[in-house]
């Protein structure tokens, strides 16, 4: 509607002087005057297309990931539901593997898909890495490193509030079978996006030495940028048997 | 440029005004569907991951 009001004034303004007696010396100055107009309203046009581009990663594309996110996250639990009397089927890694509960970000259920491409992540979900270093995921028992990535701003943005985990606290993964109760030990508010080491099977820059049931969780960072990598580092405490009720874990209560 | 569109489109302000609105919200349309999926991933504003690339 701004638009319009616009325009509204500029065809105001010349029809309030049809026939002006100064015209030969206005269409020198006239030329210029529309040139000057017409520069003047592209300029207007794209502050307003990037305002706009401005709502859309903000605002539009966490509309669409939540919607999409919610869409796979109940295939998902129905998945799990049908499966129930037909016993452990095999792991099904194309909906999605589980949902992590991080109580400190305060955004619910993030589901978990396989990979971190924009594709999947533009889903409003977190990926774990498949490439350059393949995460290991907590269901096959075996040490190593679940490392995850998520968006900051934008397509969810599910790790917008990565910055409010402290030390100790719980990052919770959930799968069919099993909660996995994990713990914050380790955080790197700022590094450069090449830095792959922090995905290792065991993260020397998180300060260990041993193998270990780890999670990684990556974004990007300062907020609305993509310039470093914030990552956070959690180590496995313990494995909860999801019940009949599926009664979350007292770090989620 | 507006005021040009604007002389151009028929019936008295209001039905002017109507068709601005129709035209303003096909081009956001537009721009959201089609515009800025497509410029999104050439802007360094999204990329969360780390690689070695």
């Amino acid at each position: 509607m701004g638009v319009t009001t616009d325009q509204d004034e500029q065809t105001d303004a010349p029809s309030s002087g049809p026939d002006s007696p100064s015209s030969p010396r206005r269409r020198g100055t006239g030329r210029i005057a529309f040139a000057v107009s017409v520069f003047g309203e592209l300029l207007i046009t794209v502050g307003l297309v990037l305002g706009l581009f401005v709502v859309y990663s903000l605002w539009w594309t966490n509309v669409l990931a939540d919607r999409k996110a919610d869409r796979q996250g109940d295939k998902v639990r129905d998945h799990w539901a049908a499966e129930k009397d037909s016993g452990p089927g095999a792991l099904d890694t194309k909906d999605g593997i589980g949902f992590l509960h991080v109580p400190a970000m305060d955004n619910g259920e993030v589901l978990v898909e396989m990979g971190t491409s924009a594709k999947v992540l533009n889903d409003g979900v977190a990926g774990y890495y498949t490439d350059p270093v393949k995460a290991t995921l907590p269901m096959t028992g075996l040490t190593g490193n679940f490392a995850l990535a998520a968006h900051r701003d934008g397509h969810g943005a599910k790790f917008h509030n990565i910055d409010k985990l402290r030390k100790g606290d719980p990052v919770v993964f959930e799968t069919k079978d099993d909660w996995y109760v994990y713990k914050v030990f380790a955080i790197l508010p700022e590094t450069s996006k090449y830095n792959v080491k922090v995905l290792s099977a065991v993260p020397k820059q998180a300060g260990v030495t041993k193998p270990g049931h780890y999670i990684t969780l990556t974004t990007c960072t300062p907020v609305f940028t993509s310039e470093y990598r914030y990552i956070v580092w959690g180590e496995l405490e313990r494995v909860d048997k999801v019940d009949s009720e599926r009664t979350p874990p007292p770090e989620l209560r | 440029m507006y005021g040009w569109i604007w002389r151009r489109l028929p019936g008295n302000a209001w039905i002017k005004a109507m068709i601005s609105l129709v035209l303003v919200l096909a081009v956001v349309y537009v721009l959201f569907q089609y515009v800025f999926p497509w410029a999104e991933p050439l802007l360094p504003f999204n990329d969360v991951t780390v690689d070695n690339q």
